[in-house]
């Protein structure tokens, strides 16, 4: 029997839909310890006098703020050399309603929430900022030391850009300049599995994490860097996950749980309720696109300009990463041979954004896709025409000038118009992937595509 | 006052692996002495199958049933690196990592059946389960048995790992984004059409149908990919008319804070979906594979609005497609300004509207 290819029923799926899966939630030790927060009340403000002291006081109660992290800041991206602005629990400054602040863990529930209402800090309001739009203004607060957006991409550019072309000659050129504005929204994850942990000290020293995450290394990764500890006193229990989406790459509980379990020697349990879920944990980020594309009257895109700004919320993390996988597919399905790109992951103070399905694609195809059904409309081209004629071919280059080597935009193209019986002239229904010849390599691709004998 | 149809299309592209790459994933395999197959990964599954399709990697790979493979990535005491489940890399990365672990498993058991069935290794082939003499199928030692005399006679441990990893892909013109290398793995490829009805007096978008074309590389396992491209296509409904932290964006009042308040799509939410499965391989993943996992959520918020416009004449262009925006677009029925050659929809949303410290394009 061939296992590839074949039909056989998911690893595990019997056991999900019995509940004999075993997710996190489903560990029971002994004298576990249950972790609560005490969160931001505001969206932007200064903060003195954190006092844990009332807290600390009750029976069996142990607290862990700022001071216990032996490794305050580190970024989803410092792997990569991409500097962290993130402290694991806030020091003196709020950027976002629901910023952890200090963790409990109590004998109970109960007493873990009776713990954290004990615990107080004085919070002095600042201006907030919410619209991405704003954030360059003279006057808009300012969220950030350096500034309201990144400014660390190669170079220490604070954006991210992408030049091909002659932009300003195919806009001269252009019969037709089609300009829109495109604002996909936030999102949350919603999995049904809450973001939950539970954490183990052992008799040998090591930490027992039982972890959702989605990344099972790197979330060992980044609770190794901020306890300081090797990779060998950390065995993380995981793999099967109720639904993640993205939002269970970020570390959301681990680190904060191994720091209470090694301060009270017990093991903790921290299982975020529905409204943490929604209200404090990351969500896909809401993004601003504004296209505008240099068109000929017979359908051909000469080039775009394009602005985005990738609202990242208080914090970076994974933003920098996204707004970069976005610059290089803003051009879709398509070839556009003269290109000019700025994106710029804006600070707001939002709840931080991070990945989801599609992270920083499926923004720019709803931007493209959309503006393409417009510009076609505007021609009164066919718009399956209009996008296989600019569909991308065998030797077409990419935004950052990398050779197509074997599209499929043409064939799913046809299949769909087929299936729903959009009837299309023989000439578009026999075009194929094949490298660009004839009526299909007009003046403006000229001298755009690859050499083929160079590769 | 009427509910009228529209359709509407769109067209995509997704890259599979980490943007620029360096992003590894292993795996180790151990064969017990029965034969059967232990698989070790570090993959998380978050309900896209990862399990269930590496399984079927190393089973085919090998050459042996599915059912004697046990796949384990419960801890990273047992499990070497993966750099996780997101990026659409589980089966393309992941699983390449175990069809190469697999590959020197299947290499191992040759070279033990080859002992003993005195036969060239190179002229043996495995066929379920069974290790067999090219052109000569009488002359054939079991799997099971092979794995036996591993233990019990030559005293060997039949093991094999496999690593994946694509080179990282440097910016080295930051100016203009150029790459010394693919910054990606296999790019895959979908077009969607959307089908909705709009009610001109209540606002509300309907999804009606979706038919969805998914160029997969290879279907490892159908029933799970078209499980992939339906979960996505809900998923791309909510983004396109449901979903919304922020109903109010940018004011962060008014945020839902449990599934009452906050409108994930449910069942009745769900249209007619007509999927078709092309396969155009990859190079370089399993058995050609390519990650369609995050991209089947991305062509149908666009196919709705155009779909939309189709129906009612009027662009909704901030998700969700509410029936407060649509509403409120039918009321405005706004026009596009035109200056020249120059066309500017939405100028109201745009930077040039709303900031003062950036602007964007050319004002008409």
């Amino acid at each position: 029997m061939k296992a590839v290819g074949a039909r056989v029923p998911r690893y595990d799926g019997v056991a999900h839909v019995t509940g004999h899966t075993q997710f996190v939630d489903d560990i029971r030790i002994p004298g576990t310890l249950w972790v609560k927060a005490f969160r931001s009340p505001v969206h932007n403000a200064g903060m003195s006098n954190l006092d844990t002291s009332r807290a600390e006081a009750m029976k069996g109660v142990h607290v862990i703020t700022w001071e216990d992290v032996p490794l305050l800041e580190y970024g989803h991206l410092s792997a990569l050399g991409i500097p962290a602005d993130e402290p694991l629990l806030a020091k003196d400054e709020v950027r976002y309603l629901g910023q952890p602040i200090a963790i409990v863990a109590a004998p109970t529930e109960e007493a873990a929430m009776a713990a954290v209402d004990v615990i107080t800090a004085d919070f002095e309001e600042l201006p907030a900022l919410f619209d991405v739009r704003k954030a360059f203004d003279a006057d808009a607060p300012q969220i950030h030391a350096e500034g309201n957006w990144y400014r660390h991409f190669e170079n220490e550019m604070d954006r991210r850009q992408i030049r091909k072309g002659n932009v300003e000659e195919a806009f001269d050129q252009a019969d037709l300049i089609v300009q829109g504005v495109y604002r996909p929204a936030a999102i949350e994850h919603a999995p049904i599995e809450t973001q939950v942990c539970q954490v183990v000290p052992e008799a040998n020293g090591r930490l027992t994490i039982y972890s959702c995450t989605q990344a099972l290394y790197f979330s060992m990764g980044v609770v190794a860097a901020h306890l300081q500890l090797p990779l060998n006193k950390l065995k993380v229990v995981g793999g099967t996950v109720g639904g993640g989406f993205g939002g269970k790459v970020d570390t959301a509980t681990e680190t904060m749980c191994a720091l209470l379990a090694q301060k009270s020697g017990k093991p903790v349990r921290w299982r975020w309720t529905r409204e943490e879920e929604f209200l404090c944990s990351s969500t896909r980020a809401p993004w601003h696109m504004e296209i505008a594309d240099a068109v000929t009257k017979d359908g051909w895109i000469l080039g775009r300009k394009m602005l985005t700004l990738h609202d990242s919320g208080a914090y970076s993390r994974f933003s920098p990463y996204g707004l970069t996988k976005h610059s290089f597919h803003h051009t879709g399905a398509y070839s556009i041979p003269n290109l000019e790109f700025d994106g710029y992951v804006v600070y707001t103070n939002r709840t931080p954004t991070t990945a989801m399905r599609g992270f920083g694609v499926t923004s720019v195809s709803f931007a493209t896709e959309t503006h393409m059904s417009r510009i076609a409309l505007e021609l009164g081209i066919d718009p399956y025409e209009l996008r296989l004629k600019n569909a991308n071919r065998i030797g077409d280059t990419s935004p950052n000038q990398i050779v197509y080597t074997d599209p499929s935009t043409v064939p799913t193209i046809l299949a769909i118009a087929d299936a729903v019986g959009h009837e299309l002239t023989p000439e578009y229904r026999a075009m194929t992937p094949g490298q660009r010849t004839g009526d299909l390599l007009p003046e403006h691709l000229v001298g755009q595509l690859a050499d083929p004998e160079a590769h | 006052m009427a509910v009228k149809t529209g359709r509407g299309f769109a067209a995509i592209e997704y890259p599979t692996g980490m943007n620029q790459n360096g992003d590894p994933s292993q795996a180790w395999i151990k064969v017990k002495p029965d034969g059967r197959i232990d698989v070790f990964a570090g993959t998380s599954d978050i309900g896209n199958g990862s399990k269930t399709i590496q399984s079927q990697i190393v089973a085919e790979t090998i050459g042996v049933p599915y059912e004697w493979i046990t796949y384990d990535n419960s801890n990273t005491d047992s499990s070497p690196v993966c750099t996780g489940t997101f990026a659409s890399r589980a089966t393309f990365v992941a699983g390449k990592a175990a069809e190469k672990a697999a590959e020197n498993v299947r290499q191992k058991i040759l070279e033990i059946a080859g002992k003993e069935l005195e036969i060239d290794p190179a002229d043996l082939e495995i066929i379920d389960g069974e290790v067999i003499a090219k052109g000569a199928p009488q002359k054939k030692i079991s799997v099971p048995d092979v794995a036996a005399a591993a233990t019990w006679t030559y005293g060997e441990l039949i093991t094999g790992t496999g690593a994946q990893l694509k080179p990282y892909a440097t910016i080295v013109e930051p100016e203009t984004g150029k790459v010394d290398l693919p910054p990606h793995s296999a790019i895959s490829y979908a077009s969607c059409a959307a089908e909705v009805t709009v009610d001109d007096e209540t606002g509300v978008v309907t999804v009606t149908r979706l038919w969805q074309c998914y160029d997969v590389g290879k279907s490892i396992n159908p029933t799970l990919v078209e499980g992939q491209i339906e979960g996505g296509a809900v998923q791309g409904l909510g983004l396109g008319v449901l979903e919304n932290c922020y109903p109010y964006y940018p004011s962060v009042e008014h945020r839902g804070s449990r599934f009452g308040t906050y409108l994930a799509p449910g069942m009745e939410d769900l249209p007619q979906i007509d999927t078709i499965i092309i396969e155009n391989p990859s190079t370089d993943g399993p058995y050609g594979a390519k990650g369609i996992g995050e991209m089947a959520n991305n062509a149908q918020p666009p196919a709705i609005a155009s779909a939309v416009y189709d129906a009612v004449g009027v662009w909704v262009t901030e998700l969700p497609i509410t029936p407060e925006r649509v509403l409120r677009a039918l009321q405005a029925k706004a026009e596009p300004t035109r200056d020249g050659k120059t066309i500017v929809f939405d100028a109201e949303l745009s930077v040039n509207a709303v900031g003062s410290g950036i602007s964007f394009g050319t004002a008409a």
